[in-house]
Order: structure tokens, then C-alpha cells, then sequence
């Protein structure tokens, strides 16, 4: 190691220091968290500041295990952001909830450090060693209230399944170790292309898939993942359904492409087969949902299928990323969309904490309560349908639009006819907000107001943003692959 | 090619013409919560202006020619090719002014038709004038994607809050039904771009330049359904339809007027613009089908309204009656075929809206909706049963009136086309007569049954207001329809040279059409 390797991991050594800053300062601290909160806050847009400052640069470091190149520096500037909206719309839940506490931004930092190594790794160890320090922050948020039974089961669920999916990926990288030698993505890449595509490497494409498809959730391997979000805390939920999501899949991406892009008709047909399954199993659970945080959480499974569509076309696209960088922007499309719905949800939480169970019932009426609440979440689901003019649309037109150029029109207009059943939920709770009357006589409740509010006016800010001006990303997407092997 | 009309007016017409409703919208928002008076005066102002400003451009369109005129043409999005484009031709420019038209007629017929949430009411509606705009005036297919897929939002919401009891069904169902056909529509869209992207080398979305791609034939047939389907729900064209009775009844009465005054029609037009402008050889192919469907919905439509109870519901169904014409109109491609299905849906536009207007008014005097709760009205309310009586005759289609000159052109063109057809069209213009004359005489006729209608008030000024110009243009149009024939005669010319060149195997598929149906 030289002094120079540190230059690519700049944006991680802030957020580890303010890690370290929370816990020391956190003791000294009364009742008020502001300033570990200030802290958080600050290390999370430095550190996406700073890795946008280190765009077109690249190197190597750490005896390449880690790069930088514009690929990472993507996923450093998109994890920074997600964590300072987390960070926003997180206190005054926590202080509702009886438990602000500053272990809760440690971990959160500690998390998104575990994500950036993922997208920066140029090997298998550096990989999983992110991918466990990601999880483990991961499962000790889950569990942060840990009064509550639910969030207890949130974190135990968590645990179980991240920890028995870790086992399977780790399985897949050690059958590459053994029969390459080498745990470098290139060189094992180059090493079993020559060796040619045996069983032995479609089995561990196959475990390594099965994996990482525990992390982000690809049905049928997704069991764990409306429990979780519905028991966990709702800004850990949401920074769940972006972060650590958005992290497997740049690290899917890095893998696929390199270490097994030998194997790349094979796993392009899995990816395909898992798309359809998660976008039917995803869209069919939401459609049955009442409870509008569970809802979600299907959701969520729902876009993984769409995104795992991507990848089956990124498989039958040699030499061209199309698709790859549809998934980078779309993954930048669903973190503003997806959290913005989720900060809806803490502001509810908040305002009413004893009444608000989630359930598309309480959401009954809320345009006349809190007509800016309503008016965002409705941003927000036109958004999840993909409605022209917002993040959403041009995410799935672009994701789509890659399908079709990998000769996939079929899986398009299975796709699409999905979206067209999500509309169906989406717009439902739409519709409990503004066309039906409140059950009961309500407190009109306190307005948005303080970080969350911010929180949501930059997500809102991002989906219009990105819906109706998406050059500036796409072309950051572009440049991510632009220098991918670099 | 046609950059000769880009600057005909000397300032952005059409850019400023779509948002123009958008932008009073915004200020009304910004600025006026809470002062109904301002608010109201602000939506009405707007739409008289972008009324104003629609017509002024008439006057400096060029009718001798099918090129687009007062084109922009932006960069919006580079590395795919995405242009912030518009234009109009004819046809879209006599589309705009019936929305320009109906707009100002919608805001001051429901000048106090909502009491809740009156703002949002006027902001919504102004809004959706932005999307139909937008939706006729786009040369870009993402543009037009985008606004086609926009207006549904203001719709979703004025049925879902102001409607019926119902509401919450049909605003669903609407929304469903056109979302389902927009996004097959939108897989289509991203083939022919990657196809003619891959062929020319060039990424575009630029209508003109893909009118001229000539696609392959299987990108024809996959496009062509694709874009049809998603143009058929929205038309609707049976067995697609059935959204469209319920949205009616359930839309407060402006929301019906835009609706099949304005909506429909975005489905025939989108017909014209892609499924003929970029698929000719498979729309050709199609014309026996089109023709099939289209004569059922005729038939059909009008034996359902024969049978309804409720007023609002029977012009709902006259409106698939009518609109089948309209497609079976377009899909004759001769002259009077594609000049009549655009004339009509102009006087559709005007006729439908007028009468859905109408059953509004009796039904905030009545609360009812039902037929047999009417009867005599003519005696409580004489100018309404006088302005009743116009509407229901001029969609019957009267001498005099415009609902005859688009029927007896279209009429014209189906029998040119196939004589059988026009047979059974013609059944559904006798059997139009049967329900619309019978519901007149059920409803304003006879004995007075309900003796509490006596004390009912005449229309009021601001009602007659609203009237007035439908009957005006009602009675322009069935006497002097030769201006806007005229705007139409180029771009009908270009759209038969268009699929000449395919007509060679329509002849031979019309002989196997006509031996299936017997002959004639």
C-alpha cells in the first residue's frame, strides 16, 4: 500500500471517520442528537461531494482490489446521497419511536462505506468483505427498536437469511478460487474464459446468482423481504429498499460482466427466467396488500424485476452496455422515487404514532388533511407506475428501451404489462388520499416541517429532475461503463 | 423537410399555446387560493386566450398544403435522438380549436357546478387542456408519448373526486384501461426507433423522419397492433369500449364534455398520425377488420342507447355509435371517407358535448337522471327544451345541421368502399334517430309527470352563454362546412398517397372480405 492508494477510498475514510466521530461524541450528548445528526449529515454529502470531484480519474489501489473509476464514483455519489436523505428523514422518527440514539448513524455509515467497497471492489474478497459489512450494519438496523417484537423479528429474519445468502455467494467465489487461483475479477474472468464454460463454472455463476439474489431480493428468494421492511424502522426500510439494493446490484453488474462473462448465455437466460418470476410475484403480492408500507416492499421486488430484465439483456449484448447503464440510471431513479414514498410514510408515522398503522385506511381523506403530503406521495406513486414527466418513466424507458435492443421485445411488453398492473396499486392509494373521505374525525396534525421535510423536497426535486431533464444522468451512466475495464 | 413554416406567426405559437393553460394554472396555484372570484376569472381568462390565440393562427395557416406548420424543433434529450418538436397540419389544427372551444365551454359551464375543492376542479381542467394540446401538436414520439400519457392525470382525478357515486370505479377503470394500451403502445415505440435506428444508423424519434421509414413487415404488423390497440381503447372502439359508459356517467359534467368532445378524438388522431403515417402497408391490410368492428360499434351503440334509462348513459353509448362511424369513415381512405371522420369528429366534438352539457343542467335542476323521472319539460323550461331540441337533431343527423355533413361524407366514403357496409351504417344513423327522438319526446314531451318540476327555473344567462357558440357552430358547420373542408383536402390527398401504393392488395383482400360476407 502506498499513500496514493488512499486517494480512491477518500469518499469511505470520511464516512468511517464520522463513524468513529458519532461514537466517540455520542456519549457527551443529552437528550438533543443535533449534532450527530450535523455529523452524519456532513459526512454523507462530503463524501458524495468529494466523489464527485474524483470523476474521471482512474486507478488502481490495494494491490487492485479496489478501483476508481467513473463506475464507482457513481455509486459513491448515488450512496451519499441516499444516506443523507436516510439521515433527514430520520430523527424525528427515532425521537417518536423513543429511540434516537447516535449507534443509528454509525450504522448507517458503516453501511454505506460496506456499499461503496462493493461498487469499488476489483476482487472477490474485497467484494464480500463490503457485502458483510453492509449486511451486519444492515441486520443491527433492522433491529434498531428493539423494544418492539416486530422490529426484534425484522432483524432475526434479516440475520438468518443474509447470513445463510453470505454462505451461498461466498461458496460461489470459493469455486472460482479453486479453479482459477486467483480472486482478482479480470484474472479469474481470463481464466475461466479459457477453461471454457464448464459445469463447474455454471455452478458457481449459479450460487453466486442465488447469492446476491437473496441480497436484492429476486423472487422466489425474497421471502424475507416484506417482514423485514414492514418491521423495521421506516427510514431504515427505506434506505433498505435503495442502499443495499442499488449496492448488490452494482456489484451483480461488476461480477457478471467480468468473472463470468464467460458464462454470459447462461446467466443472461437465468436472469430473464428470475424477471419474469419477480416481476409476477412482486406485482401480484403488492396488488394484495393493505397495509401501504408491506405494499412497498412488494414494490420493491416488483423493480428488482424489472432491473433483473436489464440484466438478462446486458447477457445477449456483447461489447455494448445499454443496459447496464439503464440500470445505473434507473437505480439512481428509484432511490429519489422510492424514498421519497417511504419519507411519506415516517412523516405519517411521526404525526400520528399511535394511530398510523400503515393501512391504506389511514391514508383515507389525507389530501384534505395534509393536502402537501398527499400531493407528494402522489408524485411519488406516478412516479413507481412510471407516468411521463417524472424519474420513473424515463428509468423504465430506458430500461425498456435496452430490452428491445437486445432482441427482448417479448420480455419489454411482459414488463410493461406488469407496470400497467402496478398502476393498479400505486394509484390505489392515490385514490384513498383523494377520493376518499377521512373514516373518522382527525386531527389535522402537525405539517412537514424540519430535515424531513428537506429529505422529501430533494427527492421530490430528483424525481421531477430526472423526469423531465435526464441527460445529466444518463450521461454520468454512460461514463460509468464508459472506462468500465479501465 | 418542412422547415419552410417553422416562423409563419413571428413568435412560438404553439409552444406558447400549450402551456398557456398550464402557466394560468400555476398562477392561479401560486396566488389565488381561497379567492374563488380571481380563480375562476383567471381559468376563464386563459382559456379565452388560448381560444384567441388558436384562432389567430388560423389565420396565417396555409390550407393548400399537408406540410406541418409552425414548427419548432428543439434538441431535448441528444444521445437518443428526443426532440422537443411541434407542428400541426390540418387536421390537428381543427382538433386544436375544438379544444381550445371546448375548454372555455367546460370552465364556464361548471362556473358553480363544483363546490368542493373548486381550485384544484379549474387547475385540473386547465391542465388537461395542456396534455390535449400537447398531444396534437407533438412531431416527436417521445413528446407525444409523454403528453398522451399526462392527460389521463388531470381525467383520473376530475372523475375521481367530482364524479358520481361511482366514481371511484370508473376513474380506475379509465385510468386502466388507456394506461394498459399507452404502455404496449410505448414497447412499439421503442421498436420501430431501434429498428429504423439500426437501419439508418441514426437514433430519432422524429415523427416525420419515421413516417418515411419504411418499415419491414413484421414491424409493421407488431407495430400496427400495438398502436392500433393502444388507439382503439382510447377511441373506443368495441369490444374495447367498456370503460367509457362508466367514465361518462360518472364524470361531473365538464369532464364528460372534454371527454368525448376532446379524448375520443385523440385516439382517431393518433390512427392517422402512426398507424397510417408509419405502418401503410399493414393499415391497408387491416381496413377489413377496422371495417368490421367499426360497422358493430355503429349497430351495437346504437341498439344499447336504444335501450337505456339514464340520459347520461345513452349519449355515453351514441358516442361509441358515433365514433364507429368515424373510424369506418377514416378507414375507407378515399376523400369523403378521410374528410367526413375528421369533419364529424369536430362536429361530434361540439354535438356530444352540447348534449352532455345539457343533461348536466337538467340534472342539477332535477338531481335525476332517469327518463322516466322527466316528461313535459318543455313547459317549465322552453329554451332548454329549444337548444335540446337542436342538439338531438343535429346528432341525428338533420339537413342543416353539422352531424349531416359528416355522416352523409362519410356515408359517401363506406359506400365507395364496400356498399354493404353502408347499408348497415345506415341502419345505425335510422336506429340513431329511434333513441335520440324517442329520449327527447320521453323527457321533454307529454304530460308534466312530476308536478314539483313546475318551479323549476329556465336556463340562465350564463348557461344560454355557454349553449350559444355549440349551436352557432352546429348551425355553421351544416351550412357552410367548405372551411374546414378545406383545411382538410391536403392532408386527406396525403394520407391517400400515402397508402396508395399498398392499395393494389386491398382490392383483392376487399374481394375476399365481401366473399366472406356474401357479396353484395
Amino acid at each position: 500500500m502506498t499513500p496514493k492508494d488512499l486517494i480512491p477510498i477518500i469518499p469511505e475514510l470520511i464516512l468511517v471517520l464520522a463513524a468513529c466521530l458519532v461514537l466517540v461524541v455520542e456519549p457527551f450528548l443529552s437528550k438533543d442528537k443535533t449534532a450527530v445528526v450535523a455529523i452524519a449529515l456532513t459526512a454523507f454529502l462530503a463524501s458524495a461531494v468529494v466523489g464527485l470531484g474524483l470523476s474521471g480519474r482512474e486507478q488502481v489501489a490495494f494491490s487492485q482490489m479496489i478501483v476508481l473509476n467513473d463506475y464507482a464514483v457513481f455509486f459513491k455519489v448515488l450512496f451519499g446521497v441516499a444516506g443523507a436523505l436516510t439521515v433527514l428523514m430520520s430523527p424525528r422518527y427515532l425521537e417518536t419511536a423513543g429511540r434516537h440514539m447516535g449507534e443509528y448513524y454509525a450504522l448507517l455509515l458503516f453501511a454505506v462505506v460496506g456499499m461503496d467497497i462493493m461498487a469499488a471492489s476489483r476482487d472477490l474478497i474485497a467484494f464480500y468483505v463490503g457485502l458483510e459489512l453492509m449486511a451486519v450494519s444492515s441486520y443491527l438496523l433492522a433491529g434498531f427498536l428493539r423494544y418492539q417484537a416486530r422490529s426484534n423479528e425484522a432483524a432475526m429474519k434479516y440475520f438468518i437469511t443474509g447470513t445463510f445468502a453470505s454462505a451461498i455467494t461466498l461458496y460461489g467465489v470459493s469455486l472460482v478460487y479453486g479453479f482459477t487461483g486467483t480472486t482478482n475479477y479480470e484474472q479469474a474472468g481470463a481464466a475461466l474464459a479459457a477453461g471454457g464454460s464448464t459445469t463447474g463454472v455454471a455452478l458457481a455463476t449459479a450460487l453466486v446468482l442465488v447469492g446476491m439474489g437473496f441480497k436484492v431480493s429476486v423472487a422466489p428468494f425474497h421471502m424475507w423481504t416484506p417482514d423485514v421492511y414492514t418491521g423495521a424502522p421506516t427510514p431504515v426500510a427505506a434506505f433498505f429498499s435503495v442502499g443495499p439494493k442499488a449496492a448488490g446490484f452494482s456489484a451483480i453488474l461488476m461480477v457478471f460482466l467480468t468473472v463470468f462473462a464467460v458464462s454470459s448465455p447462461t446467466w443472461s437466460v437465468l436472469f430473464i427466467v428470475l424477471a419474469v418470476f419477480t416481476m409476477f410475484v412482486g406485482n401480484a403480492f403488492a396488488l394484495a396488500q393493505k397495509n401501504v408500507k408491506r405494499m412497498l416492499a412488494y414494490s420493491s421486488i416488483a423493480h428488482v424485476g424489472y432491473l433483473l430484465a436489464g440484466l438478462g439483456a446486458l447477457g445477449r449484448s456483447d461489447g455494448d452496455y445499454l443496459a447496464g447503464q439503464s440500470i445505473l440510471l434507473y437505480l439512481a431513479a428509484y432511490t429519489f422515487m422510492n424514498l421519497g414514498a417511504f419519507g411519506i410514510l415516517a412523516h405519517l408515522k411521526t404525526q400520528r404514532p399511535a394511530s398510523f398503522t400503515y393501512s391504506l385506511d389511514d391514508f383515507a381523506g389525507l389530501a384534505r388533511r395534509s393536502p402537501w403530503a398527499a400531493i407528494l406521495m402522489a408524485l411519488f406513486m406516478f412516479s413507481l407506475t412510471g407516468i411521463p414527466g417524472t424519474a420513473g418513466f424515463i428509468g423504465k424507458f430506458y430500461l425498456f428501451n435496452s430490452v428491445v435492443q437486445a432482441d427482448l421485445a417479448w420480455l419489454a411488453v411482459v414488463a410493461v404489462l406488469f407496470s400497467a398492473v402496478s398502476a393498479y396499486y400505486y394509484l390505489r392509494v392515490i385514490m384513498y388520499m383523494f377520493f376518499r373521505e377521512p373514516e373518522a374525525e382527525f386531527e389535522t396534525g402537525e405539517s412537514i416541517s424540519g430535515p424531513l421535510a428537506a429529505s422529501l423536497a430533494l427527492s421530490a426535486a430528483g424525481v421531477l429532475l430526472i423526469g423531465l431533464l435526464p441527460s445529466w444522468v444518463w450521461s454520468a451512466a454512460q461514463n460509468s461503463f464508459g472506462n468500465f475495464f479501465g | 423537410m418542412d422547415f419552410g413554416f417553422a416562423d409563419q406567426i413571428g413568435f412560438r405559437a404553439l409552444t406558447l399555446l400549450t402551456f398557456l393553460p398550464a402557466l394560468g394554472a400555476l398562477i392561479m396555484l401560486l396566488f389565488m387560493r381561497g379567492r374563488p372570484s380571481a380563480y375562476k376569472a383567471t381559468a376563464l381568462v386563459t382559456s379565452l386566450a388560448a381560444f384567441a390565440l388558436s384562432a389567430y393562427m388560423l389565420t396565417a395557416f396555409h390550407t393548400d398544403t399537408a406540410a406541418f406548420q409552425f414548427q419548432e424543433n428543439f434538441v431535448w434529450i441528444q444521445s437518443f435522438g428526443i426532440n422537443y418538436h411541434v407542428g400541426v397540419d390540418g387536421i390537428s389544427m381543427l382538433l386544436i380549436m375544438l379544444t381550445t372551444f371546448l375548454s372555455v365551454i367546460a370552465i364556464i359551464g361548471s362556473w358553480n357546478y363544483v363546490k368542493d375543492r373548486e381550485l384544484a376542479f379549474f387547475i385540473s381542467l386547465l391542465v388537461l387542456e395542456t396534455g390535449m394540446i400537447g398531444v396534437f401538436t407533438a412531431m416527436d414520439l417521445f413528446l407525444f408519448y409523454v403528453f398522451w400519457e399526462i392527460q389521463l392525470i388531470p381525467m383520473y382525478f376530475i372523475i375521481g373526486i367530482w364524479g358520481g357515486p361511482r366514481r371511484i370505479y370508473a376513474a380506475i377503470k379509465f385510468f386502466l384501461y388507456t394506461f394498459t394500451g399507452s404502455v404496449l403502445m410505448l414497447v412499439a415505440i421503442l421498436a420501430v426507433v431501434f429498428w429504423f435506428g439500426r437501419e439508418s444508423g441514426t437514433m430519432t424519434f422524429d415523427i416525420l423522419t419515421l413516417q418515411n421509414a419504411g418499415f419491414p413487415s413484421n414491424i409493421q404488423f407488431w407495430g400496427f397492433l400495438a398502436f392500433f390497440v393502444a388507439f382503439a381503447i382510447k377511441v373506443p372502439m368495441f369490444p374495447v369500449h367498456t370503460w367509457l359508459p362508466d367514465a361518462h356517467v360518472e364524470a361531473p359534467t365538464a369532464g364528460s364534455v372534454i371527454l368525448a368532445g376532446v379524448l375520443l378524438k385523440m385516439g382517431v388522431y393518433g390512427m392517422i398520425r402512426f398507424c397510417i403515417g408509419f405502418f401503410p402497408e399493414m393499415t391497408v391490410k387491416a381496413v377489413p377488420w377496422v371495417m368490421v368492428l367499426s360497422v358493430i360499434a355503429i349497430v351495437y351503440g346504437a341498439a344499447v342507447s336504444l335501450v337505456q334509462v339514464d340520459m347520461k348513459k345513452l349519449v355515453a353509448y351514441s358516442s361509441v355509435s358515433h365514433m364507429g362511424f368515424i373510424t369506418a369513415g377514416l378507414f375507407t381512405f378515399n376523400l369523403q371517407g378521410i374528410e367526413g371522420s375528421v369533419l364529424q369528429m369536430v362536429n361530434h366534438g361540439i354535438l356530444t358535448g352540447a348534449l352532455f352539457q345539457m343533461v348536466g343542467f337538467f340534472y342539477e335542476r332535477t338531481h335525476t337522471r332517469e327518463i322516466k323521472d322527466y316528461g313535459g319539460m318543455a313547459r317549465p323550461l322552453p329554451v332548454a327544451a329549444a337548444f335540446f331540441s337542436l342538439f338531438v337533431l343535429g346528432s341525428l343527423g338533420l339537413p342543416g345541421l353539422n352531424g349531416f355533413v359528416g355522416e352523409f361524407l362519410i356515408l359517401i366514403g363506406i359506400f365507395q368502399y364496400m356498399k354493404v357496409f353502408a347499408v348497415i351504417a345506415s341502419l345505425g344513423i335510422i336506429l340513431g334517430a329511434a333513441y335520440l327522438l324517442w329520449m327527447y319526446q320521453r323527457t321533454m314531451f307529454g304530460e308534466l309527470t312530476n308536478k314539483k318540476w313546475l318551479d323549476l327555473k329556465d336556463l340562465s344567462l350564463r348557461e344560454i352563454v355557454t349553449l350559444v357558440p355549440l349551436a352557432a357552430m352546429a348551425v355553421v358547420i351544416g351550412v357552410y362546412p367548405q372551411p374546414f373542408l378545406q383545411m382538410l383536402h391536403a392532408p386527406a390527398a396525403d394520407i391517400i398517397a400515402r397508402l396508395e401504393p399498398f392499395m393494389a392488395q386491398k382490392e383483392s383482400l376487399v374481394h375476399m372480405a365481401s366473399t366472406f360476407l356474401g357479396g353484395f
